[in-house]
């Protein structure tokens, strides 16, 4: 199948909409989700489902911020501005969010081993996401000076 | 210390508009004025050679080294 560039940068909305919509249904949801899976399934003490709920909503903040960050990357990118300082910045936001959702979920490794897993994914993404924003930048300003090149 | 650009000297001398020159040498006005202020960082040598070629001048008559 044949995908043009719109269609590929609409795909990526869907996907952030999905995203979205999933960290909603996490938000409403996690109340139960954590007790039947912690106190129900493996019968740790209530402490163990209340601190994941904690960590889940103070992860969601980043979290849709992220999304929205990226939401509006992706209208820009469709827009066609491309290598442009916002960018930068969004993808920098994006990094943060990343490592500050990293520490936060390291501190419930402290209660939950397997959380140490996911901080160091997120720890990774936000350094992934740190590194694209850097050739964003380098990519802007090698814009700039060729925008000024007759 | 800065390069200044007489393109506007020379086009002067040579009797010739902004909009016919930029046409002759192939860039946008957009471009000629960028080139004509100052605000240019760059100048390819095709540009320069186009110009020169126009204006009948050097590099030179175009560009000036001010400390």
């Amino acid at each position: 199948m044949h995908w043009t560039r719109d269609k590929s940068i609409g795909l990526s909305l869907v996907c952030v909409g999905f995203f979205a919509l999933a960290l909603l249904a996490l938000d409403i949801g996690i109340y139960w989700f954590a007790r039947a899976f912690f106190v129900v399934l493996r019968g740790k003490p209530w402490q163990y489902a209340a601190f994941t709920v904690a960590s889940v909503y103070l992860c969601s903040v980043p979290a849709w911020l992220t999304l929205w960050s990226l939401w509006r990357l992706l209208r820009n990118l469709r827009s066609g501005a491309v290598f442009t300082e916002e960018n930068a910045r969004l993808l920098r936001r994006v990094s943060w969010c990343c490592a500050i959702a990293a520490a936060m979920t390291a501190l419930n490794g402290l209660y939950y081993l397997p959380y140490l897993f996911v901080a160091v994914a997120e720890g990774f993404m936000a350094l992934i996401v740190r590194i694209v924003k850097n050739v964003f930048q380098e990519a802007a300003a090698m814009r700039s000076e060729l925008d000024l090149t007759i | 210390m800065e390069i200044i650009v007489n393109l506007d000297v020379m086009m002067a001398k040579r009797k010739i508009s902004g909009g016919e020159l930029a046409e002759r040498i192939g860039i946008t006005q957009a471009n000629l004025s960028v080139l004509k202020t100052g605000k240019a960082k760059a100048i390819r040598f095709s540009t320069l050679m186009a110009l020169c070629h126009e204006l009948n001048c050097q590099p030179g008559d175009l560009l000036e080294f001010r400390e």
